[in-house]
């Protein structure tokens, strides 16, 4: 049965950021890949999204390098290997941080205060479900088309983030199999991605405490 | 009064009209307070008369949207900060949402001139490596959709680098991207008036632009605005004093009327009595007109107040009219006294025309005009529309018994002594704060108002404004250039935390030499591709896709360097505007101090560097200011009253004479300063304008006591005479006295005292026993 709930009808939302809710700190492993049409082959990184009880997001990247990035409130400071630490305040970059909240939102399960920028789509089919956003601020929707979030049960699997130009990202959220890290010398085409995160396989135990 | 008396007093009567159209046509009041500041001598002072008002930070408005929810708040905010902006009654306008300056499209290439990030670290390959593999890793980022569109053309994010440098340092608490207080509760917004923070007039119509905005950006929200800032601050005071003076001139000529119609029983005198006072005024107010382009708001307020004494002319005459002679031949009697005292008191602000200051000659033109037009129309028209009396007020028998009595009291010849001991005690009791010093409490701010805008300044984190310095050089650009060699001192004080932080133009708009040297450290197009090349050689970025880059980089070698001009119309204009500008041939740039926890520090940079940078401490500035303006005014005052001893001199000829009329005078003198010492006021300007008013009135007693002689009869109507003058001048004044306007209160106090004073030291020493 497919059950289609659009921001017209928020009740669903709200039964289902139930099922999507969790108490932080809060810790999912991640896997992305990014492709750019300034790049010639598209960039994977690995690493953690930690969601702490402060409020505080973090994503910690371990590889290709190092990199600690950890957003409280409207500051965004970055520790990249072991150059001096950079502050941002999102408060320059309101699309930035419109977009961090979409994180933060998913990875605490709160996903109704999310209408106020994004027009919000639900749609289940038993267990699978895919949650689509599509920012309202005309200068994000330059830079962001959509985000598309598929997961099943009460986990979210991946997050396919489009650009209007055809760039995009696939955050493959939770452990993924243990063959990955050893093909990681070649990168997946952007169709397999694709597939994967549509369908992600049965998601394995993510690292949640 | 015959026919031809009320024609005179409706011809009269038509004359004054006339002359208030005309006057309301020529008159041009103005705000420009340096109408009323001596010479500046030092530096500072200069700049200080030069920029008083108009510096950036006085003219900044701050404002607090308050009493809803954030959400709506915020919401507020940015409908009104955009609104404000369109306004031609404002500058710049910030409210958390505005991007920092940027530098205009057409002027990017610029951006390798004005950036400071090649200075210590050049653009060479190892640094280009270093760029690269950072904007790899950022590609890689959730920010990298905000970064492609830039990148190709700015691999080392320079403009993300100059906005960032070109944010505010400290910044208010956001809420959906507006600026709020740290409890949440009020939404602030920055404005910048154009109109100088000491122009009432240019602020009044700023802050109804203001409300008017608030009003429609309100729509259905319960919020309030409140606003702060000097230049609403000298909008409150002029409309605050503008209505308390409303009141309490409606008050005094409702009891000015009751108490001449009481004193002469003819409902016509209090008509007739202020006729020569009308036509002084506005003589008075006809002759600044003429003589000068504009006239200050401060003139008036002096020079009303000093004509004040030709209120008492009529009187005198009236006092004396009897019911068998004719109302010119009284004028005759009581012209000897009068006329002294009208001489002498315009000889004596004779030494005002002289003093340089044009705000004091436009008051001595003013007064000096409206005492000669009162006493003469006192002498020649007054009588002549005076109806003849039928009953004598000055012979009733309470007067009579009232003068038998005062006839009677002893004369406290020790007075003469008594006063000068305890005022020289009071003195030396309460000799700190003689003299208000501070310009700001010439027009005092509400104390409650201070305390929200020293909150709302903390909130908002807007520079010092008190301290400043300001580097000088022969043209615009060795303003920047000079700027630029202080920025490693002023580090410096950012580390020591003598000062949180600082701006300045050359931050904005290097200076030309620098601007070359840049650009010869720039490589040109081959050897940059060479680099690139191997910077590139191993990252996944697409060949050849910084040629965007290199072609900026190569504009930028060949560009002749940024001017000012080329900045018009863009946002960094604004920045620029008031922060550089040229005065009598010099370029003065301004920097903004904030935080300043050690101003010793930023005065001995200065001092380092004397000559081409002024530490400016606008507070001690102004007060030396004021402190000058005072001496040179008191110098004037000993002038004037060298010359009123000399005219009452040799019009009395006889030294008792002149000691008894100058006695009372000298004495009250006396006593005010006294009375406000022991009651810890310091003085001001008011006080002393106030005292000279204080003085005349109680020379003109003098002189009429002293004219009556020994004559019981005469001495019976010069004391009426006396209490209807008196008695008039201390309601009017007493009245001002219970203003709370400092300067209205400062006026009426002294004033009071010094009738008082006057009126019972001219009865005890002027007046003369009876022979018995």
């Amino acid at each position: 049965m497919l059950t289609i709930s659009t921001v017209a009808s928020g009740r669903a939302l709200e039964d289902f950021e139930r099922q999507l809710r969790r108490t932080p700190p809060v810790t999912t492993a991640f896997v992305e890949y990014r492709f750019s049409h300034l790049l010639k082959k598209p960039l994977r990184t690995s690493g953690t999204f930690e969601y702490r009880g402060d409020g505080t997001l973090v994503r910690n990247v371990d590889a290709p390098y190092r990199e600690v990035t950890e957003v409280a409130g409207d500051q965004v400071r970055i520790r990249r290997g072991d150059k001096p630490p950079r502050t941002l305040s999102l408060q320059r970059a309101p699309q930035l941080r419109v977009l961090l909240g979409s994180f933060r939102a998913l990875l605490e399960g709160h996903l109704v205060p999310l209408q106020q920028d994004f027009e919000v789509t639900l749609e289940e089919d038993a267990s699978r479900w895919t949650l689509t956003l599509k920012p309202r601020d005309a200068q994000l929707v330059k830079h962001l088309a959509s985000i598309e979030v598929f997961g099943s049960g009460d986990r979210p699997g991946c997050l396919q983030a489009l650009e209007p130009d055809g760039d995009g990202a696939f955050t493959l959220l939770g452990a993924q199999p243990a063959g990955t890290e050893a093909a990681q010398a070649r990168l997946p085409a952007r169709a397999d991605l694709e597939r994967t995160c549509r369908a992600p396989a049965k998601p394995g135990e993510p690292v949640g405490k | 009064m015959n026919r031809r008396g009320w024609l005179l007093l409706a011809a009269w009567i038509a004359l004054l009209a006339g002359s208030v159209a005309w006057v309301q046509g020529h008159l041009k009041i103005s705000a420009d307070l340096r109408l009323f500041m001596p010479a500046p001598r030092t530096e500072g002072q200069r700049l200080l008369v030069q920029n008083i008002g108009e510096s950036p930070a006085s003219r900044l408005l701050l404002l607090a949207v308050e009493g809803d929810e954030a959400g709506r708040l915020a919401a507020i905010s940015k409908r009104l900060a955009p609104a404000l902006a369109q306004r031609a009654e404002f500058g710049f306008v910030a409210n958390g949402g505005q991007a920092p300056p940027s530098i205009p499209d057409t002027l990017l290439p610029y951006r390798y001139l004005i950036t400071d990030s090649f200075d210590a670290r050049p653009l060479t390959e190892a640094r280009l490596t270093s760029e690269l593999e950072d904007r790899v890793a950022d590609m890689a980022s959730p920010a990298a959709g905000f970064l492609e569109e830039w990148l190709p053309r700015d691999p080392t994010l320079e403009i993300l680098h100059l906005a960032s440098r070109w944010q505010p340092r400290a910044e208010p608490h956001h809420i959906d991207a507006a600026w709020f207080s740290a409890d949440g509760k009020r939404a602030l917004l920055l404005v910048e008036t154009r109109a100088a923070a000491f122009d009432p007039d240019g602020q009044g119509a700023a802050l109804a632009a203001l409300r008017d905005e608030f009003a429609r950006a309100r729509e259905t929200s319960t919020a309030r605005l409140t606003v702060s800032g000097t230049g609403y601050f000298s909008s409150v005071i002029r409309d605050r004093t503008q209505y308390e003076a409303t009141w309490i001139g409606a008050a005094d000529t409702l009891g000015m009327i009751l108490l001449v119609w009481f004193a002469y029983r003819r409902p016509i005198f209090p008509l007739l009595g202020a006729l020569p006072l009308a036509t002084g005024a506005l003589a008075g107010l006809a002759a600044v007109s003429a003589l000068f382009d504009s006239v200050h708001g401060v003139t008036l307020a002096f020079g009303f107040t000093l004509i004040g004494v030709a209120q008492d002319y009529p009187m005198h005459l009236f006092s004396h009219l009897e019911p068998h002679e004719s109302a010119l031949h009284t004028a005759r009697r009581v012209w000897p006294p009068l006329a002294t005292g009208v001489a002498s008191t315009c000889i004596a602000y004779l030494a005002f025309l002289v003093s340089g200051v044009v705000g004091l000659a436009q008051v001595a033109c003013l007064t000096i005009t409206g005492l000669l037009a009162a006493g003469l129309t006192t002498r020649y028209l007054l009588p002549r529309v005076v109806p003849q009396m039928k009953y004598d007020p000055a012979k009733s028998a309470v007067l009579a018994r009232l003068n038998r009595r005062i006839e009677r009291l002893p004369r406290p010849w020790f007075l003469f002594a008594l006063i000068p001991i305890a005022a020289a005690a009071v003195f030396f009791l309460r000799h700190s704060d003689f003299w208000q010093n501070n310009l700001s409490r010439l027009t005092p701010v509400p104390p409650e108002l201070l305390q929200k805008d020293l909150e709302l300044r903390r909130e908002m984190a807007t520079p010092d404004l008190r301290y400043m310095l300001v580097a000088s050089g022969e043209s615009e650009d060795a303003v920047l250039a000079n700027l630029e060699s202080l920025d490693g001192e002023l580090t410096g004080a950012t580390q020591t935390r003598a000062i949180g932080s600082y701006e300045h133009a050359a931050q904005y708009l290097p200076s030309a030499e620098l601007q070359r040297r840049r650009q010869a450290a720039l490589p040109a197009p081959v050897p940059l591709r060479a680099m690139l090349a191997r910077a590139t050689a191993d990252s996944p970025f697409e060949d050849g896709l910084f040629e965007p880059f290199v072609a900026d980089v190569e504009r930028a070698r060949s560009l002749p360097p940024l001017t000012r001009a080329d900045l018009r119309d863009t946002p960094l204009a604004l920045r620029l505007g008031s922060a550089l500008f040229a005065r009598d041939g010099r370029w003065y740039g301004l920097i903004s101090l904030y935080d300043v926890h050690d101003p010793g520090a930023m005065a001995n940079l200065a001092a380092v560097h004397a000559g081409s940078v002024t530490f400016l401490d606008l507070k001690a500035a102004s007060e030396q200011l004021v402190a000058a303006q005072r001496a040179h005014i008191i110098m004037c005052l000993e002038i004037a009253a060298v010359l009123l001893v000399i005219v009452i001199a040799s019009a009395l000829r006889k030294v008792s004479r002149v000691l008894r009329v100058l006695a009372p005078m000298i004495l009250t003198t006396l006593v005010i300063l006294a009375v406000l010492r022991a009651c810890d006021v310091s003085l001001n300007l008011f006080h002393l304008v106030s005292l000279v008013l204080a003085a005349g009135l109680g020379l003109d007693y003098a002189l009429f006591f002293e004219h009556a002689a020994a004559e019981p009869a005469e001495q019976q109507r010069t004391l009426h005479a006396l209490l209807v003058c008196s008695a008039t001048t201390l309601w009017v004044f007493a009245l001002l006295g219970l203003s709370t306007v400092p300067i209205l209160q400062a006026i009426g106090v002294t004033v009071s005292l010094g009738v008082i004073s006057n009126f019972f030291l001219a009865l005890l020493l002027t007046r003369e026993r009876a022979p018995r």
